[in-house]
């Protein structure tokens, strides 16, 4: 069968498969999957973390070959798993976790993955620089061309995911949660470039978790629930959106839970944790913090705002004592801890939600039980030192039930994990005993709904039980809703503190640095 | 544990391998392969007194090899076990030769000690430079093996130098027949119960401790367990310290062993070819066990073979190279795809 190359015809839909399979051991991923994505248009999927968004992605691009099935790319069918098939028949993706080289700077790593690279096979770095500039303009400035990808912050790896397949003149895109980590503003562009897209007959299929965010984009629907298509393609249209969250949980959804996590904070201390005058040194993407002053008590959720990169990852990582302190002290439970290691601080109750959950929340390549456990092996030196290891692997299975982390066994990878619930497994680890003071940045990013709800219930609860929590989130209206007060970050300073009720646009001046 | 399964069946097809390959080149350079089979086979296994040099020359192997498994759970490739065997042989005579009037069991365990902290410390300065400026652990311990051959050479023509000796080469006085654990074939109860012990010791070590668990964690991703609260610069240099210590003990128990003396550039690849050892034992223990025993054989073999043929002894240690090849590249293939090995400081 050939078909010419070129804008499909509105009759061949862009993407169909046929009876799709995929099963990970004795998970069935997916099953049975039959759909056609219409030429020219925006497709939402969406479903609970683990549903299998992620695996039917990587079956429509070839990057996953399907049990049976068969997938067609324009009216010709591509072979099982055949990721240059799929590419050359114009296809595109953008992955949930990062594909780009880790050790390439941004300039090569686009030039490497563009539609139409440079005839000549010796590359100039200027001329490199020159070719890509506009591209990176509005991802981090030009000064990123040379910079390597593993050393750019997540935000920023994801932006330029993106921005690879959109210069990849693809007919077809696929997104995997391109918003997760993007701010709203960032967003609203992106959505912006995909209708443009569309309108030149570019069709594309996009994985989001917030409903509203399908409502903005989206032209129809399909929901996933456990590896089975239970709802569309629909006109978006025609479905409201009380029926997509009935699809997406399924007839028995979870009962609101109720948060099984405890505070260790002790009754007669109240300020937590303390930053006194704390400056630190800049980093590649980010000032410094300037001289900062922030108080967290019990009973109390402290809230920071602030465009990405204007020190939220310096900040965190002088909490966690990962990062010097140039001038300033830093107090966990009015106990000095300025220079005290990572360890330390650990033990005296500080529980962390790294930015990057991927490289500094989990070890891919250790199993689920391992990394479930590691704030069980420090500190511990007076304590016989032979372990059971059955002791650990069933707390840590306890634990991640409680989170209802989608596992097959203990044993299994990190890597093996959906991204939802590689999440959830960090959640698990730090917001459990021991806990009295927590920094969680962008807790609930990549989660489902319901999962969303059941973090931000867990925080409330934390805080009900003499916990005290700082937030970092991208998210306003998450900040809105859990924040006691809300300090707004700028340029490494907090430049402006605010008490609920909140005024969003006061907040969103301060953000741009208005106020200074 | 298909995947387990499948791992094992991989190397041991690799050495399938390497012995058709090994064998295609000696076939082709007109020797008798059956020969040089049945020989290897003699020469392990059933010729009079193989099979106890076999076991000879296996244990100084999986005492080395064992230190190359701790380094690399890690995430640190350790391979300069061969001057760490001889500083620690070294320091053990030392002892032996200033205390020849000393109780026995005190003199053994006082060279073993000195051993292993000779070990360490040839271990430990890489570790240093490694975990504080990121210098590639690979160029420095192997540097420093060759100062360690050196250290050798000048203490068997120098100061500890036998000067009723005739030989070409230099070598040091006997150690008193007393401090010997075994005899000259190098095999002995109370060496098997050592060795052995060693080996439970650091399985118990790797996978039955906080201190193991700890050090899986650093090696799949630093990264992350600077996050968790975890030293990862001492989980480093503990890891390079307990490598060397067992490289140090190797030294000892040659001396105290079949040894009884030292020679310049005595078992000369010992060192190096443990890693390998550690790498076809796929960096576990019990893997490790087998593949020294697999190794030690094959050198028993390599020694015995002029005996029935006339083979050159390299043209087994051409064998040797195949296997190291083929399983570094394999290994090579599973770093890659783990990211973030390349050699950085270790910071905080
Ligand atoms: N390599 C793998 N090995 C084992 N199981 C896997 C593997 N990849 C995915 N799975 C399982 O397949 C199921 C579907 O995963 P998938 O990544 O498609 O989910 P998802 O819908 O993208 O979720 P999320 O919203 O969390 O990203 C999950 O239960 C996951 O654990
Ligand atoms: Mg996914």
């Amino acid at each position: 069968m050939t078909v010419p190359s070129g804008p499909a015809s509105a009759e061949v839909p862009a993407v169909r498969c046929r009876s799709l399979g995929v099963s990970f051991g004795t998970v069935q991923a997916l099953h049975d999957i039959s759909l056609d994505l219409a030429a020219g248009r925006i497709h939402a999927l969406v479903g609970q973390n683990g549903a299998g968004k992620t695996t039917l992605a990587k079956a429509l691009g070839g990057l996953q070959a399907p049990d049976n099935g068969t997938v067609c790319i324009a009216g010709n069918q591509i072979p099982p798993g055949d990721v240059r098939a799929a590419k050359s028949a114009g296809l595109a993706m953008v992955h949930q976790h990062f594909s780009l080289p880790p050790s390439f700077t941004v300039a090569e790593a686009l030039e490497l993955t563009a539609a139409r690279p440079e005839s000549h096979s010796v590359y100039r770095r200027t001329e490199l620089y020159r070719r890509w500039q506009n591209e990176v303009a509005e991802v981090g400035g030009t000064n990123v061309l040379a910079t390597r990808i593993r050393d750019l912050p997540v935000e920023t790896r994801q932006s330029l995911e993106i921005v690879r397949a959109l210069v990849s003149e693809a007919r077809i895109l696929l997104l995997d949660e391109p918003t997760a980590l993007l701010t709203p503003a960032a967003t609203d562009t992106l959505f912006e470039r995909l209708r443009g897209l569309r309108d030149d007959g570019v069709t594309i299929l996009i994985v989001l978790h917030k409903l509203r965010e399908v409502a903005a984009v989206a032209d129809t629907v399909s929901v996933l629930r456990d590896g089975k298509l239970v709802l569309g393609p629909s006109e978006i249209s025609g479905v409201s959106q009380g029926q997509l969250s009935d699809a997406i949980v399924g007839p028995a959804p979870d009962a609101d839970r109720a948060i099984a996590v405890e505070a260790a904070a002790n009754a007669e201390q109240q300020l937590l944790l303390e930053l006194v005058r704390v400056s630190s040194r800049e980093s590649a993407f980010e000032p410094g913090l300037a001289s900062i002053d922030l108080a967290v008590e019990a009973r109390e959720i402290v809230g920071i705002a602030g465009v990405e990169g204007n020190g939220q990852r310096s900040l965190v990582s002088v909490i966690a004592g990962l990062s010097a302190v140039t001038e300033g002290s830093v107090l966990l439970g009015g106990e000095e801890m300025t220079s005290a290691p990572p360890a330390r601080r650990r033990l005296r109750g500080l529980r962390l939600v790294p930015f990057d959950r991927n490289s500094e929340g989990i070890s891919r390549s250790a199993p689920l039980w391992l990394n479930q456990s590691a704030l069980r092996l420090i500190g511990r030196r007076r304590q016989f030192p032979l372990i059971s290891l059955r002791q650990y692997k069933r707390q840590a299975s306890e634990a991640m039930d409680l989170w209802q982390v989608r596992y097959n066994t203990v044993a299994q990878p990190a890597e093996s994990l959906s991204g939802g619930n590689v999440q959830r497994l960090v959640l698990s680890r730090e917001l459990a005993s021991g806990l009295e003071v927590l920094v969680a940045a962008q807790p609930t990013r990549g989660l489902d709904f319901s999962a969303t709800n059941f973090v931000r219930s867990s925080l409330r609860g934390l805080r009900d039980a003499g916990a005290g929590v700082l937030l970092v989130s991208s998210d306003l209206d998450e900040l809105f809703e859990l924040s006691d007060r809300l300090l707004v970050m700028y340029g490494g300073s907090i430049v402006a503190r605010f008490n609920a009720p909140y005024d969003r646009q006061a907040v969103g001046d301060a953000m741009t640095g208005a106020l200074r | 544990m298909t995947g387990g399964l499948q791992r094992v069946a991989s190397t041991v097809l690799l050495v399938v391998v390497s012995f058709m390959l090994t064998a295609l080149i000696l076939w082709v350079s007109g020797y008798r392969v059956g020969t040089v089979l049945s020989g290897i086979i003699q020469g392990s296994i059933t010729a009079t007194g193989a099979a106890t040099s076999t076991i000879r020359w296996t244990i100084p192997l999986l005492l080395i090899g064992l230190g190359v498994v701790i380094g690399f759970r890690a995430g640190f490739f350790n391979i300069g076990g061969q001057g760490q065997f001889y500083v620690g042989a070294c320091s053990a005579l030392v002892v032996s030769l200033g205390w020849r009037e000393g109780p026995v069991p005190l003199v053994i365990m006082c060279g073993m000690i000195a051993a292993i902290l000779a070990g360490m410390a040839w271990s430990l300065l890489p570790g240093y430079l490694r975990v504080q400026f990121g210098t590639d652990e690979v160029l420095t311990t192997l540097m420093m093996s060759f100062i360690g051959a050196l250290v050798l050479q000048y203490l068997t023509a120098g100061p500890l130098r036998n000067p009723s000796g005739t030989g070409q080469t230099a070598a040091s006085e006997r150690i008193p027949e007393a401090f010997r654990i075994t005899d000259s074939s190098g095999v002995s109860v109370t060496a098997l119960l050592l060795v052995g012990g060693v080996a439970v010791l650091v399985w118990l070590l790797l996978e039955r401790t906080r201190f193991g668990l700890t050090m899986t964690l650093v090696g799949r991703n630093p990264t992350m367990a600077r996050w968790q609260g975890i030293d990862v610069r001492r989980v480093g240099l503990g890891t390079f310290a307990l490598s060397g210590a067992l490289s140090g003990l190797a030294g000892a128990v040659e001396l105290h062993g079949p040894g009884a003396r030292l020679v310049t550039g005595f078992s000369p690849e010992v060192g190096f070819t443990a890693v390998v050892v550690a790498l076809v034992g796929m960096l576990s223990v019990w893997g490790t066990v087998v593949a020294a025993v697999f190794f030690g054989g094959l050198q028993s073999a390599i020694l015995f073979l002029p005996i029935v043929t006339d083979l050159p002894p390299p043209a087994l240690v051409l064998l040797h190279g195949m296997v190291a090849f083929l399983v570094t590249i394999k290994f090579r293939a599973v770093r890659r795809r783990r990211a973030g090995l390349a050699a950085k400081p270790v910071v905080g």
